[in-house]
């Protein structure tokens, strides 16, 4: 892979500033680039992506046929696999590629904020007992005990009609659930016929499930309100409870995604074309290929959002036993947003598939498909921190549809290795650091504290400044951590 | 001489992963293992019960490197199923893009690392003197 000379003082020639927070790495660069890549970013974190491959890494994304623009990079870009983590593409439909690398393993991995009308001062007692009874009530782990096992019939349903089929039918939540999800947790489009039996096997078990790496679920306050007309809309207040989860489609997923990566490489080589990147394997949308991932991806989306209601439904059981039937100890959903995955947008009078690889989108205020209660003042976009640091919630702004394709970042944005943040931290020093903060941990492993340590990410203030900067979105409340469970 | 040998190397997000092998049959035992005690966090591996219940692979990818990865893939997708890490594995025949083989595992109660995937990124595989070294990105 192409790599960079070390970045310049002032980000010149190769890398230039275009706009507040925004650098260009323009088409000339490299002969095989059909557009020229762009990075959301301060000289800081600018400095930080050049020490690993992420910028080689977009550059190749901006080699996809049918790719307009540019490929964006999000502040918390890093290395990844084919697409960076935190890296956009658009192609132009009806021929432009799908790349199922370009949405990742764990389609539609996304979080999803839940709030309450409690006041952290209200629980503070009992929060490590609330904490313990979530780890008991979500499965985690390896085995099958205590797991939601869905029959062939239900499946389906789950794969073609997401988070309303639960609702409705299996009575898992509220209608008002549904309208604050992003694409009402079902996308159109889906086909069980193309996710594979083995993919179906793997997440028959799998709703409800948080599983490992980097998933969570944080129970948190408000610690600060930073914009209060969209802290009032999105109904948020200092001090509040509140719930983040952020998990994806498990293993259905993954199978979901390796199905496809195998299928168009293989037809890829049949029609000897080597790609800069094997990982990048993809096909036009209207081919057959192109059609039968895309149709599987709106599955395996489906599945994700009916496991983040699944896990909704255990938060809400929980909290019923602590703090009873009263409507403040409701914890209702603020929003959902998937940052793995693909859709068809209508972006500069063209209809795009714009891929967002660990980046979410980000609305800005009055787009039609946003929930009437925010269309003031935009889409939630939330933005968490390593485990320990704070999260925040921002609204989408309308300049991100021309910077970013309407694309925010999802999260701080790993800096370190897994092996390199074990080195410099004990779990067990990090377990006993947190809960000197207040903070509950719940995971059984000291190692995979270790793996996942503050030091290990990027710096999640410095990176929401960016995003802001950028005009992406705005910052609405600052959040922090109370306790935190694990997969 | 080992038949094989592999190294975790340095990546941000996820697991690279370097193997060797005497011949290709042992590099892809040796890249079953490898992802074993990643997923485990343990070496040396446990072995299975004498008793435990053999499964067999067999799989045909587009060229050799691909079924690497196919390999990989076959044994996430496997444990993901049956909640077995496979710690006993037998390649019986490999040619260019096809392979059959016997497994066994251990059903551990938490894994370690939860794999979601082999990636086809930066996959590289080269013949020299000694054998065969393989270069795969995990996804975890």
């Amino acid at each position: 892979m192409e790599t960079l000379p070390e970045v310049p003082q002032r980000l010149e020639p190769l890398i230039r500033q275009i706009g507040p927070a925004l650098y260009e790495l323009g088409q000339g660069f490299r002969e095989d680039m059909r557009v020229p890549a762009r990075i959301v970013a301060d000289s800081e974190l600018l400095q930080q992506m050049v020490q690993d491959r992420s910028v080689p890494q977009l550059v190749n994304v901006t080699t996809l046929p049918g790719i307009q623009g540019f490929a964006i990079g999000m502040p918390d870009m890093h290395e990844g696999y084919g697409f960076p983590v935190g890296g956009v593409a658009g192609t132009a439909l009806p021929d432009g590629v799908i790349s199922p690398g370009g949405i990742g393993f764990d389609i539609n991995c996304g979080v999803r904020l839940l709030a309450t009308g409690l006041r952290h001062e209200d629980v503070k007692e009992v929060l490590p007992e609330v904490a313990h009874d979530l780890a008991r009530s979500i499965p985690t782990g390896f085995g099958r005990h205590g797991r939601l096992s869905l029959s062939p019939e239900q499946m389906d349903r789950v794969l073609t009609e997401g988070v309303p089929y639960l609702v409705d039918t299996l009575g898992l939540g509220t209608l008002e659930d549904v309208d604050y999800l992003e694409a009402g947790g079902c996308l159109d489009g889906a086909d069980t016929a193309k996710v594979s039996v083995r993919a179906r096997e793997r997440g028959h078990d799998q709703l409800g499930t948080l599983g490992g790496g980097n998933h969570f679920l944080e129970v948190q306050r408000v610690e600060r309100v930073l914009d209060v007309e969209a802290s009032s809309a999105l109904g948020l207040f200092e001090r509040q409870l509140t719930v983040l989860i952020h998990t994806g489609s498990r293993g259905l997923g993954h199978q979901v995604c390796t199905d496809a990566v195998r299928i168009m490489d293989s037809a890829l080589a049949h029609e000897g074309i080597r790609l800069v990147d094997r990982q990048l394997a993809c096909a036009p949308l209207s081919s057959r290929e192109g059609q039968d991932y895309f149709a599987a991806m709106c599955a395996a989306a489906n599945f994700a959002w009916a496991n983040r209601q699944v896990l909704t439904h255990r938060v809400r059981e929980v909290f019923r036993r602590w703090f009873g039937d009263r409507s403040a100890a409701w914890p209702r959903i603020v929003y959902d947003v998937a940052h793995n995955i693909a859709k068809l947008e209508p972006h500069g009078g063209q209809r795009l598939c714009v891929h967002r690889k660990g980046a979410t989108r980000a609305f800005g205020p009055g787009h039609p498909e946003l929930p009437a209660a925010y269309r003031q003042v935009g889409q939630p976009v939330f933005i968490p921190g390593s485990m320990g640091t704070a999260s925040f919630v921002l609204v989408g702004q309308g300049a991100a549809e021309a910077i970013s394709l309407s694309s925010a970042c999802h999260g701080a944005g790993r800096r370190l290795s897994r092996a390199a943040s074990k080195r410099q931290v004990v779990g067990s020093e990090l377990r006993a650091a947190l809960n000197r903060q207040g903070i509950a941990v719940e995971c059984p492993s000291n190692a995979e504290l270790a793996e996942e340590a503050p030091l290990a990410y990027k710096d999640v203030d410095r990176v929401v400044d960016v995003v802001e900067a950028a005009g992406l979105a705005r910052k609405v409340a600052r959040l922090v951590p109370l306790a935190v469970l694990k997969g | 001489m080992e038949s094989g040998t592999h190294q975790f190397e340095p990546h941000v997000s996820e697991v690279q992963l370097r193997i060797s092998g005497t011949g290709l049959p042992e590099l892809f035992e040796e890249a079953g293992y490898a992802l074993a005690e990643l997923m485990l966090g343990e070496a040396p591996l446990p072995q299975p019960a004498p008793e435990s219940a053999g499964e067999r692979v067999t799989l045909v990818a587009a060229d050799t490197e691909a079924l690497l990865v196919d390999w990989l893939n076959e044994l996430i997708a496997r444990s993901d199923l049956t909640k077995r890490v496979y710690t006993d594995l037998v390649v019986d025949e490999l040619k260019e893009r096809s392979l059959r083989a016997h497994i066994r595992g251990v059903s551990p109660p938490v894994l370690k690392t939860a794999v979601k995937a082999a990636t086809f990124h930066g996959l590289e595989l080269h013949e020299h003197d000694d054998g065969f070294t393989a270069t795969v990105v995990l996804d975890v």
